[in-house]
């Protein structure tokens, strides 16, 4: 008796932890942080976020932070990346630490997917509604149907409070005001559990008499069918007609309590409305570009005609998220996070403003530890290597004009 | 003590002991079914069982009953045959819910802080009781494939109704109306989960106007009459003694 009761022991043991490995394993993913482990071409050929603004660093719980901008959809988008025909506007955090009290592109609410086109910039916004304390790395993020998701830079948000102070109403078409993060948990909680307990007396009922053992040989005996009594078929019938009933009963109830309820709402947002930006009076030809491995420095030659009527400078370039800047032409407002910034990443070899009609040939190097920090290197190793950016230059009244380029890049090791 | 003597030495013994043995067997029984049918439940119902923006009238009423009836249908093939046993579909039931429902809380809600009205788990209790007691009524597998399938299949939305009507109630919010569910979904943020990865409300089905949920529920409950077939000769054949060569 001692070694089969220690057999079926460990038998349990080992069924009990496979059974709760993998009852517990899943967790939907609650982290954002995939920005880096992100193939380089996938981030500098597919989506451009710039003037990023998030509009608090510190909210207590129920307040509202907006995250905004414009991104740009990128001309030259990779072949091997599906195009953003279905595409939602994501926002990356770890979990509903807040919530995401609305989200626009345009000025229209996408809180479905919508379709992009490719080459067109818009303008988007996210307000989130502070839920659970913590410090919060909040990136700008879109995901594309087949394509994967396409993460923005990262800001950490502080949230101060406490998460018993949390409260999400809304008001209904009937007329009711309701607390979403708490609506309904009653009756989940008690027609779930009142079916559980009905489920356990079903098995209590038959598991009151032998179970296992005496079972087994007796049907081994061939009284298989004598073994089920006219008390229990007639049990078994009290459960299959009540069961029924109760299931038709509380469905009436409950179209009674709730006689408006309406479907799923579903369905792709088309004509999403780009932002209407002129075309540039610049055009930018990469006459060629290399990554130098040891300096960590992207270099390229650009020639640049200003086809506009007042003089240019280059100021910034801005690819996957990291902006390297030209201290003497461009700086941040002080609201970019500080590991994508290069505050002084842009050289060039000539920074005046090239004149209206002139057409000049520079050589620009962006250099910052990020190229490594952001993988961004890797780039060489990619099966199509080319490079994609965006180039803001600056006029004399401060206006900028935006370029993208997309080129081919030979690394240099040495 | 040799082999060949008995381990017992009086009826009361035996009696007790074979008691132990059925709250072990029961004990391990369900855990090892929990364990299985869980890890199959996620991969084949997974996000329609999860969110309750997914629970819709179409697809969470046609995939769930389907990809449910799979361990039922197996573990009473075994249990009934060799034991007479009247309660394989709903200790199925049991452990798989039991799982859910510790995934859900710790997981879902204790760790990641989705609200547990978002993240429930369906019921399966009543299909599952309508299975086992046709088997018990009817002491064939044929009919229960058939008349219990049906049922299984059929008491699903009905049985669910009570808990997701509360949150199929309209809201307009921003200009555009939502279901509170629809509301929940894009509130409580899934980074991993995209909008277009919800499958709901699509398909052919828009000349039912908007009775579709009758009509998917039927459309389940055939197709569950197949599975069970299917399934209960897996059942059969894993329970073979085969396998274990005897000395
Ligand atoms: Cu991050």
């Amino acid at each position: 008796m001692k070694t089969i009761k220690d057999k079926v022991a460990k038998l349990s043991f080992v069924a009990l932890l496979i059974a709760v490995s993998t009852a517990m394993f899943y967790t939907p993913t609650a982290s954002a942080h995939g920005e880096k482990s992100q193939a380089a071409f996938m981030r500098m050929r597919t989506i451009h976020w710039y003037d990023l603004d998030w509009s608090k660093s510190q909210v207590a719980v129920n307040e509202t932070v907006t995250i905004s901008g414009k991104f740009h959809v990128f001309k030259g988008w990779p072949e091997t990346v599906a195009k953003p025909e279905v595409s939602f506007l994501n926002i990356g955090i770890p979990g509903p630490v807040f919530i995401r009290a609305a989200s626009y592109i345009g000025g229209q609410l996408v809180p479905r997917s919508v379709t992009l086109e490719l080459g067109e910039t818009y303008d988007f916004k996210v307000l989130l509604k502070a839920r659970r304390p913590g410090d919060w790395h909040v990136h700008t993020m879109m995901n594309v149907e087949d394509g994967g998701p396409i993460i923005g830079p990262g800001k950490f948000i502080r949230i101060t409070g406490s998460m018993s102070q949390f409260t999400n109403p809304v008001t209904t078409l009937t007329g009711k005001t309701i607390d979403i993060e708490t609506w309904g948990l009653g009756d989940i909680y008690f027609y779930s559990f009142l079916w559980i307990g009905i489920g356990i007396a079903w098995m209590w009922y038959w598991c009151k008499s032998p179970v296992f053992v005496p079972r087994l040989i007796a049907v081994q005996a061939g009284k298989a069918d004598s073994m089920i009594s006219d008390t229990d078929k007639k049990v078994t019938m009290g459960f299959i007609a009540g069961t029924v009933a109760l299931t038709a009963i509380l469905m009436g109830s409950t179209n009674d309590a709730y006689p408006v309820t309406i479907p799923i709402q579903a369905g792709l947002m088309r004509d999403m409305v780009p932002l209407d930006i002129p075309e540039p009076t610049v055009s930018v030809n990469v006459d060629n570009a290399s990554y130098r491995v040891p300096g960590r420095s992207m270099e390229m030659t650009l020639t640049i005609t200003n086809n506009g009527d007042s003089g240019i400078r280059l100021g910034e370039f801005n690819t996957a998220s990291v902006r390297f800047l030209d201290a003497d032409v461009a700086e941040d407002e002080g609201s970019y996070p500080a590991d994508l910034l290069a505050e002084n990443g842009l050289s060039q070899s000539d920074n005046s403003p090239i004149a209206p009609g002139e057409t000049r040939t520079i050589s620009v190097s962006a250099s910052d530890a990020a190229w490594e920090v952001y993988r961004l290197a890797d780039l060489i190793y990619d099966p199509d290597s080319r490079f994609a950016g965006l180039l803001f230059f600056y006029d004399e009244a401060g206006n900028t004009q935006m370029v993208g380029i997309d080129a081919p890049l030979i690394p240099s090791f040495i | 003590m040799s082999a060949s003597q008995s381990a017992v030495r009086s009826r009361a013994e035996a009696v007790s002991a074979s008691r132990t043995l059925d709250y072990m067997i029961l004990f391990t029984l369900f855990f090892i079914i929990l364990g299985g049918y869980h890890i199959h439940f996620m991969l084949t119902g997974g996000d329609w069982d999860f969110w309750s923006d997914w629970k819709d009238r179409r697809l969470w009423v046609t995939v769930c009953p389907i990809v449910a009836i799979t361990f039922p249908a197996a573990v009473q093939a075994v249990l009934w045959t060799r034991y007479r046993i009247a309660w394989g579909a709903t200790v199925s039931i049991l452990g798989l819910l039991f799982g859910e429902w510790i995934n859900r809380y710790f997981n879902f809600w204790g760790w990641t802080y989705f609200p547990m009205n978002f993240v429930f788990p369906a019921n399966f209790i009543p299909s599952a009781i309508f299975l086992d007691c046709v088997l018990v009524l009817s002491n064939s597998f044929t009919m229960t494939a058939i008349a219990g399938g049906m049922g299984w299949g059929l008491l699903f939305y009905p049985a669910n109704w009570p808990i997701i009507a509360p949150l199929h109630l309209p809201v307009e919010y921003n200009g555009m109306m939502f279901t509170v569910a629809d509301l929940s979904g894009y509130h409580y943020v899934r980074t991993g989960t995209p909008e277009y990865i919800r499958m709901v409300e699509k398909g052919t089905l828009r000349t039912f106007g908007k009775d579709v949920a009758p009509v998917s529920a039927f459309f389940s409950a055939f197709v569950s009459v197949i599975v069970y077939f299917v399934w209960h000769f897996f059942g059969l054949w894993f329970g073979k003694t085969d396998f274990v060569t005897s000395t």
